[in-house]
């Protein structure tokens, strides 16, 4: 799975601190996030994209890897 | 006025709650080594042990001050990353320990050891297991699943 958290983040100009104070999480796991490195539970990826005024599907893509 | 006051004092509470029993524990592991040289003296022998005990406390002052930090700037201490980083670290490292204790015993019956000291030494390797396990599982994060 992969998201665009930064790419959008960085359009509303704000900081990974910013952002993880918004949706009540450690900025470290905003940056594991942005790396791809943790896939976040349902309620997180929600108040991610209300947060960052996108819809889930945009904000995270899924690829099959079989 | 008097209830906002008390709602504030209440979160005050439940957030230095886990810093001050972080802090307690380090202390009372300094207290113990303390009085165990006190009492039967420092031999060179014990050198490895006071040394991993040393790197052990390290490992916990890292993580109070990382806590500190984290109340000072008024971010949670813990969210379900460091949750999820933290359920892992636990299955990992006693999945691990049970190789630990196995291999100990298995000294055991081919090197002289005393009882107190295997006890000690398992002790011991549990704990450097879990600081390892949290290394590793902090710095991979938790991927795809």
């Amino acid at each position: 799975m992969t998201n665009r958290i930064k790419e959008f983040r960085v359009k509303l100009g704000l900081t990974q601190e910013e952002l993880a104070k918004k949706v009540n999480v450690r900025r470290e796991t905003i940056v594991f996030l942005e790396k791809n490195k943790y896939n976040p539970s349902l309620r997180l990826a929600f108040d991610l994209a209300q947060i960052l005024n996108v819809s889930v599907e945009d904000l995270f893509s899924f690829e099959d890897e079989k | 006025m008097l209830n906002i006051s008390n709602i504030v004092l209440e979160i005050f509470n439940i957030l230095m709650k886990r810093i001050v029993l972080m802090g307690v524990i380090i202390l009372m592991v300094v207290a113990t080594v303390y009085l165990w040289l006190s009492n039967s003296g420092f031999s060179e022998g014990e050198g490895p042990y006071l040394g991993i005990i040393a790197l052990i406390l390290v490992f916990a002052v890292f993580l109070l001050i990382r806590r500190i930090k984290s109340w000072k700037v008024g971010e949670p201490q813990e969210d379900e990353l460091s949750k999820k980083v933290m359920v892992r670290t636990a299955a990992l490292s006693y999945y691990v320990s049970l190789y630990l204790w196995v291999f100990l015993l298995y000294m055991q019956d081919r090197v002289t050891f005393d009882k107190d000291r295997l006890i000690g030494i398992g002790i011991l390797g549990m704990a450097i297991i879990f600081a390892l396990s949290w290394v590793f599982h902090h710095f991979r994060g938790v991927p795809n699943d």
